[in-house]
Order: C-alpha cells, then structure tokens, then sequence
C-alpha cells in the first residue's frame, strides 16, 4: 500500500501514522500537511507541504502510484464560523477527492468524520444513517455532515469509506492528553469552580474514547477491513457514561488527586434545560465578565450537544473489529487516568492565560 | 413552639435616583441600559448614616406594634459593611467600640435584651439574625427579640456591585416566641470559605452563586418537609431579575411566583430585602395566610442562606 495521509502533521494525524508506520503492507507514507511537524522519523515516510484548501498538486510519479487515501485534515475548532471550517472540512474534501480522482491505482480512500454529523437528532444513531433534518450545535458539526453529503454526491467512483470518531479524551493507559479541546476545558472549570452548569440531565450519555483505541481501530477498518460504501462509528457506544455519573468520577479524581480541594467545597454543576443554559451564557456574555466569560465560551458551542440525549451504534464497527487485536478500552477505567493527567499537568496544554492552579 | 416574624418595619431614604442619574454621577460599573434589562430602575441613597435608619425602623416597629421595650430580651443588629458597626466614630481610638446595637438598646429603654452584632455574612446578616434570634427563644425562657440591620454605602462609593444596584435602607422585626404570623419552619446557611476573598474569587463566586443556591434550597424544603409544588411565593433578595429567572428555571419554580416588584423599584437593601419583601408582599394582598414562603439570600463571604416560613 502506497498512502497518502492528510492532516499528518496534527495530534491525531501524528499518532495514526506512528501506529501505520509498522504495518508491513504499508510500503510508503505521504505525509500531507501544512508544515512538516512531523516527531516521527522512517525512511517509510516521506513529507508533503500543501494546503488542503488550496488545489493540491504532487509528483505524477507519486500519484500514479498512490493506492490508497486516509483524508484526516480537519478544521476541528467548535467556535470557528461557518464559512471558515467549510473552507477546510468541505472544500478540503473536494481538492482530495480531486486528487483522489487523478490517482489510477487507488483502491481505497478513507475519511475521517464526527459521529455527531447527527447534530441535534436523539435517540439511538445508527452507523448506515446519515441524513437528517434535526439541525446542528456548532458550525463543525454542520461542515462535516456537508463534507460527507459530498462524499456521498460525487465520489462514486471512488471506492469510499467513513470513519466517524467520537469524542477524544485521551490515552487509555497513561491518560495522556495529546490535543486537548471542549471536553478537557469542562473539566478545567468544573475544577476551578467555574462551571456552574451544564445543559443535560443526569442520565445523558456522554460518549468518549481514548486516543490509542481511535487509532488502532482506524489502523484496522481502513488497511485491514476496507469495505467501501461502509460507514462506521468508532466510539463508545453503549459504554457512554451517564452525565452525571462522569460529573461524580471527576469529582472523586479531584478529590483523590488533591485532597485539599474538597476544602473549596465546590458544588456539582447544575444540569439544566438548554433554555437556562442559553440564558446565563447571554447573562455572562452581557456583564463582560472576562474569566467567566472565557470559561463560558470555551464549552459553549460544544456543551448543548448534551441536550440532545443519544446513544450511537457501532455494531458495525464492533464486527469488523472481532476476531483483532483492537479493544476498546472502558471509559470508566481510563476517565479517572486522563482526569488525573490533566490535573497533574495542571492543565498546561490549555491556554496560558487561565490563572495558575493555587494548589 | 410557633417562632415566627411577628412585625416588620422598614425605612428608605428620601433619595431616590434613577439609573441615569447614576451614571452620570459615575456610580455605576455597569451601563446604566443594562441594568435596566437586568430588572433594575432606582436606588436609594441616604444622607443619613446607618444609626439613624436603623433607628428609625426600630422606633416605628415598636411603635406601630406597641411592643413594650421591657419585654424585649435580645437584639440582633445585622450590618454587611463595617461602618455600619460604630456609631460616631471617630479620631479617637476608644470610639471604634461605639456599637449601635447597644445605643439602640439604651435609645429605645429595652432594659432587658443582650445585645448581639452579625458583620459577617454580608447581606445575609438579616436572616443570620433571625436565626440567631430564633434559636435563642427557642433554647430559652425569652420569649421577644428584636433584629435590626441598616446600612449606608459611603458616598463616594459605587451604587452596584457585581451587577446588582444597591440602596441604602434600614429595618426591624419582631421575632416572637407564641406569634401568630410567618412561622420559621425551616433555615439553612452555607458557607464556603473558599470564596472569602471577594476580589481575587469574584468570578468563582459568580459561578458557584447557582449550583449552591440550588443545593440549598432543596435541603431547605425537604428540612420544612415540603416540595417545590407547595412554594406559594418566592421572596427573594433583591438580586437581579436576570439571575432570578435563571435560579428559578433550575429549581423549576413558575417566574410568576416571585415577588419581584421591589427589584425595579428599591432594588438591593443589602441585608434586608427579603424582609422587606415579606412586608410589602403582605401589604400588597400578594400572599395570603397559610402560604409557604421561601426566602432565599446570598452574601459575601461567601454565604447563602434560605429559610421557609409560613404566613
């Protein structure tokens, strides 16, 4: 297999292609990004400056070669407008796909997708459904559910698969935070006091999975168990914590991890309707209030997912996974890990204009 | 043993200015557009120092309600900011102990009441007197106690703070053994420590204010042994109307059980409002005998507090 990998040089990208390096079928890897960022040295892997969103041109002789496609490139950032993460997400596809097309030998073109393409839909979401007219809580959600309705619309002669990851907390077995995004912040200000509520209820599930599982089960769907036309969720499925019972684990984690901050005496967040939520989002935006302010923005575009309770299918995914070396480890085994790293690292990952943990 | 609020009185000062007269006066942080959308209107301010409100009220409470002096055994003064605590001070050091819970006791002849001072709980220093004068009829023969709080922002202080336009005022209760109205059926406080330094945790108050305001609440009617339901009206401290609005979809309580009128046109009176409320509520025909009132405050400190009684 000849492969070529976009968004190689992100978090994500760098430990998809660190766990494909040693697979034997891989002969060569193009690793595809802005700026080669690259911590990973192999004579397997070679690196290509380009910008997705820009018409993408490399070496005929690499083209005509190439045989296979794993497209990870994303505008992840929750906040960014619209037009911004379409720019990347949906007409970065298009210029892949366009490559995609000029590639004679190419067997397999793998992409990358959120399970919350589902937007504001509830209920269980299952892995051969896609469209919906539910509406969407941020403008990354909207910009990958239009990136796969343009799979859908112009790769046909592209032997296709989708791979939608769920939430990344971190590695299963060190806790370790590669990227650290909304989910991580939450914890940060449930810690420090500033979160004072959270739209969901208690039995809200809340699906994550760790950083090494998302890249071993990818590693395996696309070089070992490539069915094109297949989409699967690679998630928690039915091992989604409750809300409130992950709002309990953090809490006995602080409390473990740092036994003075049970002297705070720090309350739970509220779970509450998204119209109370919404309403104090604007109340804070209103008072200008900085710190809480920039607490509130950091999960705002990402918290009122969890009013819209659902639980995502991966029997599809489980099956095809069976029988290999890939398992998914328990969230509740691994949450506390990455709770404790994070707040062993106090969080440094993060931006650094957040005050300096007192204890 | 039937605690309960027997009689209430209040004064305001004869100031009173609206939001744009703040403004222009710099006394405010916020726009004085904002605030208005934030449920508030007018604040009152006193040329008056805290003695004097205080004073005031507890002359009216006694007179309205021909309470003997005598028959009084203690007195509760609340004052949130420590000027309230000294009646003229001044250069001289000695003067620091001029406590106007005891002039009050001299001034009015109540001959027979211990004198206590709350400075602590911020504005909840009202309801921490109540509780403190309950508890003490409640462990002892007494049978008659009088709370009094007032105060009096200096004048080149700001008319707000965190988003909540204050006014000057001053009031009294009567708390009675055998009475026959606003029984005490339950009272909580929560202090967090945590929260002690109002500057460096301002944001971090802002943001716990909720979820503990919810948590007490609910302990508080389940101490009262009733649910959300049978809540006839909200008292409330006059905080904004903003945060009532939000405190109140959290605990699931219909907006229109909120007493809310004095917000716009008092707005808060530190340590007293939810008294005051209760009063005007009274007056108004907005509750009637029988009804389950909840009482909720928050001072610095950071303290909250929530008491139910019932008219």
């Amino acid at each position: 297999m000849i492969l070529l990998v976009t968004g190689a040089t992100g978090a994500f990208g760098q430990r998809l292609i660190r766990k494909l390096t040693p697979c034997d079928d891989i002969e060569k890897i193009y690793a595809l990004g802005r700026q080669n960022r690259l911590d990973i040295i192999s004579r397997k892997i070679e690196f290509i400056e380009a910008d997705i969103t820009e018409e993408i041109t490399i070496p005929d002789e690499i083209r005509c070669n190439m045989t296979a496609i794993l497209h990870a490139a994303a505008e992840t950032r929750f906040s960014a407008p619209l037009e911004e993460v379409r720019r990347v997400n949906v007409d970065g596809l298009a210029n892949i796909l366009n490559l995609a097309f000029r590639c004679p030998r190419l067997d397999r073109f793998g992409c990358l997708s959120t399970i919350y393409i589902a937007g504001k839909r509830t209920g269980r979401v299952n892995e051969n459904e896609f469209d919906h007219a539910a509406g969407f809580v941020n403008a990354y959600e909207q910009s990958k559910f239009e990136a796969e309705r343009f799979l859908h619309e112009h790769a046909a002669h592209v032997p296709v698969a989708i791979y939608r990851l769920s939430t990344i907390l971190g590695d299963s077995r060190t806790g370790e935070v590669a990227k650290t995004g909304a989910i991580h912040e939450a914890i940060r200000f449930f810690y420090h006091s500033l979160a004072p509520m959270i739209p969901g209820t208690a039995e809200t599930p809340v699906d994550l999975i760790s950083s090494d599982y998302a890249v071993a089960a990818i590693g395996r769907l696309f070089c070992n168990k490539f069915e094109s036309g297949k989409t699967f969720h690679v998630c928690a499925g039915m091992d989604a914590m409750p809300l409130g019972e992950m709002l309990n684990a953090a809490r006995e984690c602080f409390l473990r991890n740092r036994p003075e901050w049970r002297k705070r005496a720090i309350e739970m967040p509220a779970l509450v309707g998204l119209e109370t939520y919404e309403l104090f989002v604007r109340s804070v935006e209103e008072i200008g209030n900085t710190a809480l302010q920039q607490s509130v923005r950091a999960i705002k575009y990402f918290a009122p997912q969890l009013a819209y309770p659902k639980t995502f299918d991966d029997r599809e995914c489980a099956s095809a996974l069976a029988g290999s070396r890939v398992k998914r480890p328990a969230l509740r085994d691994f949450f506390p890990r990455v709770v404790e790293y994070l707040i062993n690292e106090k969080w440094r990952r993060l931006d650094t204009n957040f005050p300096p943990e007192p204890i | 043993m039937n605690i309960g609020l027997e009689a209430i009185e209040y004064v305001l000062p004869e100031s009173r200015r609206n939001l744009e007269e703040l403004e222009v006066a710099g006394a405010l942080e916020t726009s004085a557009h904002r605030l208005r959308e934030f449920g508030f209107e007018y604040a009152f301010t006193s040329k008056e120092d805290a003695f004097d409100l205080a004073s005031k009220a507890t002359a009216a409470l006694l007179k309205n309600h021909d309470i003997e002096p005598e028959k009084i055994d203690a007195l509760f003064f609340a004052g949130a900011i420590a000027s309230s605590h000294s009646v003229n001070q001044s250069l001289e050091f000695l003067s620091a102990f001029n406590y106007p819970a005891c002039r009050l006791q001299y001034d009015f002849g109540l001959l027979n009441a211990i004198v206590a001072g709350i400075s602590q709980t911020g504005c909840m220093g009202m309801m921490t007197a109540v509780k403190c004068a309950a508890d003490f009829l409640r462990g002892s023969d007494a049978e008659n106690a009088l709370c009094v709080s007032a105060d009096v922002f200096p004048s080149r202080a700001k008319r707000e703070v965190i988003y909540n336009v204050i006014s000057d005022g001053g009031c009294a209760l009567w708390v009675r053994k055998n009475a026959t109205r606003n029984f005490l059926r339950a009272h909580r406080q929560k202090t967090k420590g945590y929260y002690w330094d109002c500057v460096a945790r301002r944001n971090e108050i802002v943001a716990a204010y909720f979820p503990t305001a919810c948590a007490i609440v609910r302990e508080t009617l389940a101490d009262a042994r009733i649910d959300m339901d049978q809540v006839a009206r909200v008292i409330p401290h006059n905080v904004s109307r903003r945060s009532w609005e939000i405190l109140l979809n959290l605990l699931g309580i219909n907006r229109e059980r909120l007493f809310d009128e004095n917000i716009s046109a008092i707005g808060h009176i530190i340590a007293a409002d939810n008294f005051i409320n209760l009063k005007d509520a009274a007056e108004r025909g907005k509750i009637s005998r029988g009804d389950k009132l909840l009482l909720f405050n928050f001072g610095f400190g950071a303290n909250w507090g929530c008491m139910v009684l019932e008219h």
